[in-house]
């Protein structure tokens, strides 16, 4: 009865090794069942399909270690790809992939910092700005649009996105790294130090001496950068670019951040866990696939996914109060 | 007393300056498109907003106490699919307007117990259950839409009392009884107290869980009221109802003055904030022509309120 109790609260705090005993077992299952989801083609799609919620994930977790939210990323991912679309598409100006490129990175981060103004400078909360957000862009990307799709992406782009390099597509090849550096950045760097310290206590931090303006502007900064990273990497692999790009996608990303361990009241949580939260979140559309329950299944999905965020989140606040009886005792 | 002691004491700046907002914006509208202003299509037109209306009411009360609701639009969702289910099961209007009911309690209930049983923060519960509950609605659904809910059915969006909707009567009575609750009973002022400081409301003996528990399972039960009048107007129940209403009634709290931060806010201003926010959509998309621009209006309205807010709070306190 203890052992049993213990053992489950120690999985639960240690999330990177519930996560992955999870995936295993989902895939001994499925696989078990279906010898098709073993394959390396089956794997080689699931790869590509976390890749652009790894590299967002990867911003979002240090907001949300921060103490702060960013539920925008869905939308400000459709309108970078409307306006990465428009600049680059043979159909439209033409003006070039290197020019498109750089230039929606730098809006992407441009947006960022903007977000992070507003949080910061206007103190605004975050949930309100991104809530905003959330809808101004989607709006404003409907607006651009005008109702058409765009295609007709130079074929350099697409051939990268799609078939890549050394047989993964650039967009694995750009999470790996973006998973690398934010890695070094949160575990070796002072920043990423400081970022951590902040969402433990703002109170202590401020005592130390950190700025908790600066440091808040550089999250949301670098998940607006991330996104357009994401956007450019990701969408081209797409067939057409439409305005409902990224809908849902800022649940997603938020989903894997709690899920993979990193506290939603700020200062806790590893990088490794966001990951695997990303895997296993990337997972559940083909599983629900190879289980062939078929069209029934995908409708699914999303009430899953909140299922996933409200067992991570009781599981969490239970290992809270555990703590908190053992301190007493 | 000093003329400008007088001038600060006034306790209703917020709610008369976002009178006069709507007052310009409705000269301006009038000005521009001399048929906006007329009390028919006003009326008529009205009708887009009850649902919404309804909503912002339990959306107030929860502001109040420092919490927020991101999941009232998908328990609008959840309340149709189980209105659809439940007409197409038994025939009848009045067991699926209460299977709504009951839906929409249950969902807010649930709301409300995993806030104050496991003390998290009500963003983060709220966020997981509007995936969830828009999750349920598209799985039991499957994408399907019910319709042909009678002609008598449709009377209740549709209808109307000397020119006036009747869910224009339910809101008002509804705005009074909880705007009196509000400001003139002890329950009133615990939701204040609880805004301004939740630990120290809970030493002077204020039962908050319980208050939360109730104010969730109060919104849910209107988003099932709301939902019963969406579904009337459209005569249409589908998985895809309230689709971002959550967003309008925040920003129409918001923007009526009641602080997000707790503890300050009435219903007056939430009431004014609706109007405004209804107003401008109306005259945006009509004078335009374009729907997009209302979400974009909406997004920008909420942060701008917000940020004059926290700006004009800063002068103050200097």
């Amino acid at each position: 009865m203890t052992w049993f109790k213990l053992t489950g609260l120690w999985l639960l705090r240690q999330r990177e090794i519930g996560l992955a005993i999870f995936i295993v077992a989902i895939t001994a299952v499925v696989g078990s069942i279906d010898r098709g989801f073993l394959t390396a083609g089956n794997w080689n799609d699931i790869l590509v399909r976390s890749a652009p919620t790894a590299i967002v994930a990867c911003g979002v977790m240090l907001v949300i270690l921060t103490g702060e939210i960013d539920i925008s990323v869905g939308s400000l991912m459709a309108m970078l790809a409307a306006i990465l679309g428009v600049m680059i598409s043979e159909h439209h100006r033409n003006v070039g992939v290197a020019i498109g490129v750089s230039v929606t990175l730098l809006i992407g981060l441009l947006m960022g910092a903007f977000t992070g103004l507003l949080v910061t400078v206007g103190r605004v909360p975050s949930i309100i700005v991104t809530l905003g957000l959330l809808t101004a862009l989607r709006g404003f990307t409907i607006l651009m649009m005008g109702g058409t799709n765009i295609d007709g992406l130079p074929i350099g782009l697409t051939s990268l996105a799609k078939q890549g390099i050394l047989g993964l597509p650039l967009g694995v090849w750009t999470a790996a790294m973006v998973i690398i550096a934010t890695a070094v950045l949160i575990t070796w760097t002072p920043l990423g130090r400081r970022l951590y310290a902040l969402g433990s206590s703002r109170h202590s931090a401020r005592l130390t001496g950190l700025s908790e303006r600066k440091l808040k502007l550089f999250a949301f900064t670098y998940t607006g950068f991330l996104t357009a990273l994401a956007t450019v990497v990701d969408v081209p692999r797409l067939p057409k670019i439409e305005s409902g790009i990224g809908s849902d996608f800022e649940l997603l990303v938020v989903t894997c951040v709690v899920v993979g361990g990193v506290s939603i009241a700020g200062g806790r949580g590893r990088l490794v866990g966001v990951i695997l939260a990303v895997v296993l979140m990337t997972m559940i559309r083909p599983v629900l696939t190879f289980l062939d329950i078929g069209e029934a299944g995908e409708k699914w999905t999303k009430a899953i996914q909140g299922m996933f965020i409200m067992l991570a989140i009781i599981g969490d606040n239970l290992i809270a109060r555990r703590a908190k009886r053992g301190f007493r005792a | 007393m000093k003329p400008w002691q007088a001038f600060s004491r006034f306790r209703w700046w917020h709610e008369a300056a976002i009178a006069v907002m709507l007052a310009g914006l409705l000269v301006v509208a009038g000005w521009l498109m001399p048929t906006f202003l007329k009390l028919e299509s006003q009326l008529l037109l009205s009708r887009q907003l009850w649902e919404l209306a309804i909503v912002t009411l339990g959306m107030t009360l929860i502001v109040i106490t420092g919490g927020i609701d991101l999941s009232v639009g998908s328990t609008m969702g959840l309340c149709a699919v189980v209105f659809g289910i439940c007409f197409s099961a038994t025939g009848s209007v009045a067991l699926a307007c209460t299977a709504s009911l009951i839906a929409g309690v249950a969902c807010g209930a649930l709301n409300g117990v995993l806030i104050s049983k496991f003390q998290l923060h009500p963003l983060i519960i709220t966020l997981a259950t509007f995936a969830a509950f828009r999750g349920i609605a598209e799985g039991i659904s499957q994408g399907a839409a019910y319709s042909k809910f009678g002609a008598a059915f449709g009377q209740v969006a549709r209808g109307s009392f000397g020119g006036i909707p009747y869910a224009g009567f339910l809101f008002a009575g509804l705005a009074v009884a909880i705007g009196v609750f509000l400001a003139r009973t002890a329950h009133g002022r615990f939701i204040y107290a609880m805004g301004h400081n939740e630990t120290a409301a809970r030493f002077a003996g204020v039962a908050v869980d319980r208050y939360k528990f109730w104010l969730y399972t109060l919104s849910g039960f209107l988003a099932g009221l709301s939902t019963i009048i969406y579904v009337s107007r459209f005569d249409t129940a589908r998985a895809d109802a309230g689709k971002g209403l959550e967003l309008d009634a925040i920003t129409a709290v918001v923007v009526g003055g009641t602080s997000i931060f707790g503890g300050r806010g009435n219903i007056i201003g939430s009431v004014l904030g609706l109007l405004l926010i209804h107003e401008t959509r109306l005259f945006v998309s009509r004078y335009w022509q374009i729907d997009e621009l209302r979400s974009i209006v909406i997004g920008i309205l909420l942060i701008v309120s917000v940020l004059l807010y926290r700006g004009l709070e800063r002068k103050n306190r200097d």
